[in-house]
């Protein structure tokens, strides 16, 4: 585990961290003019913008309606620049509020990582309801149950995102759930095909997922 | 003796969830966070099924899945995937080493509970040491019928029981109904369209929740296709219509167990009544007869000193009831309780009929039966 000023990354997976990111992106749907970069991604990429949105939405739509019998809806798809891609970037979350992040890698056809970010009191939220605690139930170890709970979910859905990989052909292995606590942080990964940010709701809550990838030859 | 369910799972989470999933069940659940620890316990414990995680530090579920195959001792405990690991290609390489089930995460907790009760016996907690129900508890009966007329002729048949009759019209809701409260007795219309009450009887009965509910089939006499279909399915008990509410009401009472002595048996002041229905076969016989002697002695414990036999509603003495009588005076007289009989018109010309009743006097209420003692 390393550790920079207050930022604890356990995962380094295809990723480096920095902090204060500031590269712009854009939301997919204020994209009006064509950007040339994202079209020769798109062309050489072996999963459109469309499906993959689809996989992420569905795997998050899943996990939260089987596991916290709750709702979540797609608030905004970020399409990013190419050249932006290994770039640290501002997440359309609160980062200078206390991070959790969870994270699950998945090797084969395709290799990549998702990262689900969001704010420790909706983690907090979620764990309560995952495990049917009330807030005051987490107490000092309240950190492992957190972590521990993020985690679990961060599988289910980079399960069943990549369970729908592989029924397309793509097979992958997953590997252990790890978390990333901190705040003000962000992404940089080395070596990435393909990036693509979504803010999620739930319950009034955003919380973001970050899925990097790139085909094995 | 309990059954243990063995939880093989690096998250802890998932440990939890799986506790509580079983929490209501008679079973003990035991934990292992790797491979590892997940053959040392089996070893120690020898569990009745496993629920087996696949990517885990240290010693994945696969190699230790292999590894309890490969062990005389252990090999025949069941085992249930349950991963986020899914996909074609891992269902099929985690079914040839031989898994019974397989569970991909997220799952639903009735999911797990209903995997694990095809593969082991699992039963609601405190099963094993019931409290009976008595005929006056008010137990809930599910009604399934698409016609609401039948549904009413059920609620009214039973309104002058306690009984909770509850009508819904298709099995859609019957078994979200059943999700919600586990009824006490389904009664289930074999005429809905599409074989449904077969396939309601099959869900119903692979659902841990609900597999040991009485379930009745309910069909017009004539339908002799429609209920040789349902009895081959399992229905073993099935109702015909037009009802019989005397007879539906004892089978119910029978099915759910009910202790029915309250039926028969009341202690008033200084009187214990035995009331005997209309309908006095040899099953009625039989309860009454199981129940007189506790009752006769709980009657006495109590400063009961007088008893009436009250035979007003039986339709016609038989050598069943005249047993009975026999047997209930006789413990009368071993006890010193003294005892008088109440009967209608019928019985008293029947028991002139028999040697053995040819001599027994019946008042004509239970009010001059308790005047003569």
């Amino acid at each position: 585990m390393l550790s920079l000023g207050g930022i604890s990354i356990v995962h380094a997976f295809l990723t480096q961290s920095i902090t204060f990111p500031s590269k712009p992106f854009r939301k997919a749907n204020d994209i009006k003019g064509i950007n040339l970069n994202i079209l020769k991604m798109q062309q050489t990429f072996p999963i459109n913008d469309k499906d993959l949105e689809a996989l992420a939405n569905n795997a998050l739509t899943t996990v939260f309606d089987t596991m916290l019998d709750t709702k979540v809806s797609l608030n905004e798809s970020i399409i990013l620049e190419s050249e932006s891609y290994n770039k640290g970037l501002v997440l359309p979350l609160d980062t200078t509020q206390p991070l959790v992040t969870g994270t699950v890698g998945f090797i084969g056809k395709l290799t990549g990582i998702i990262y689900i970010f969001m704010n420790l009191p909706f983690a907090e939220k979620l764990t309560c309801k995952l495990l049917d605690m009330e807030p005051d139930d987490l107490d000092s170890e309240s950190t492992e149950t957190v972590n521990d709970a993020l985690g679990e979910l961060t599988n289910m859905i980079v399960g069943t995102f990549k369970n729908e990989l592989s029924d397309k052909g793509f097979h992958c292995r997953m590997t252990i759930p790890s978390i990333l606590r901190g705040s003000n942080y962000t992404i940089e990964p080395v070596e990435v095909a393909l990036r693509r940010i979504y803010q999620f709701e739930c319950e009034g809550s955003p919380f973001v997922i970050d899925i990097l990838m790139k085909e094995e030859d | 003796m309990r059954l243990k369910i063995l939880t093989v799972d690096d998250s802890k989470t998932v440990r939890i969830i799986v506790k509580k999933s079983f929490k209501t069940f008679d079973c003990e659940v035991h934990e292992a966070q790797n491979g590892v620890e997940g053959l040392a316990m089996a070893a120690k414990i020898n569990p009745d099924v496993i629920l087996l995680d696949i990517t885990m530090p240290v010693m994945d579920g696969v190699e230790m899945l292999t590894k309890l195959k490969s062990d005389p001792t252990l090999k025949s405990i069941p085992v249930i995937m349950l991963t986020a690991e899914a996909g074609r290609e891992n269902v099929m390489k985690i079914a040839k080493i031989g898994v019974r089930d397989y569970i991909v995460k997220p799952f639903k907790e009735e999911v797990l509970q209903d995997k694990v009760s095809r593969v082991v016996d699992l039963r609601p907690a405190g099963e094993a040491e019931p409290v009976q129900k008595k005929i006056d508890d008010p137990i809930d009966i599910l009604v399934v019928d698409d016609k609401p007329a039948i549904i009413e002729q059920i609620k009214s048949g039973f309104s002058h029981t306690p009984w909770n009759v509850h009508g819904v019209s298709s099995t859609g809701e019957a078994i979200d109904f059943c999700q919600k409260n586990v009824p006490d007795c389904i009664i289930i219309s074999l005429s809905i369209p599409e074989d449904a009450a077969i396939t309601l009887f099959r869900i119903i009965r692979s659902n841990a929740k609900t597999k040991y509910v009485p379930l009745f089939g309910l069909s017009v006499k004539t339908a002799i296709e429609e209920q040789q279909r349902a009895q081959q399915a399992g229905f073993s008990t099935i109702i015909s219509k037009p009802i019989d509410f005397e007879d539906l009401e004892n089978k119910i009472g029978k099915a759910v167990n009910l202790d029915a002595s309250g039926k028969y048996f009341k202690m008033d002041g200084t009187f214990m009544t035995v009331k005997l229905p209309g309908t006095c076969n040899a099953g009625v016989v039989n309860d009454v007869s199981a129940h007189l002697k506790e009752k006769t002695s709980e009657a006495v414990n109590s400063g009961i000193s007088n008893v009436v036999f009250d035979a007003q509603e039986v339709k016609s003495l038989n050598m069943d009831v005249i047993k009975l009588l026999l047997q209930s005076m006789k413990m009368c007289r071993d006890l010193s309780l003294k005892y008088a009989l109440a009967g209608n018109a019928q019985i008293k010309d029947d028991s002139r009929k028999f040697e053995e009743s040819k001599d027994w006097i019946f008042c004509d209420t239970v009010a001059d039966a308790k005047a003569t003692l």
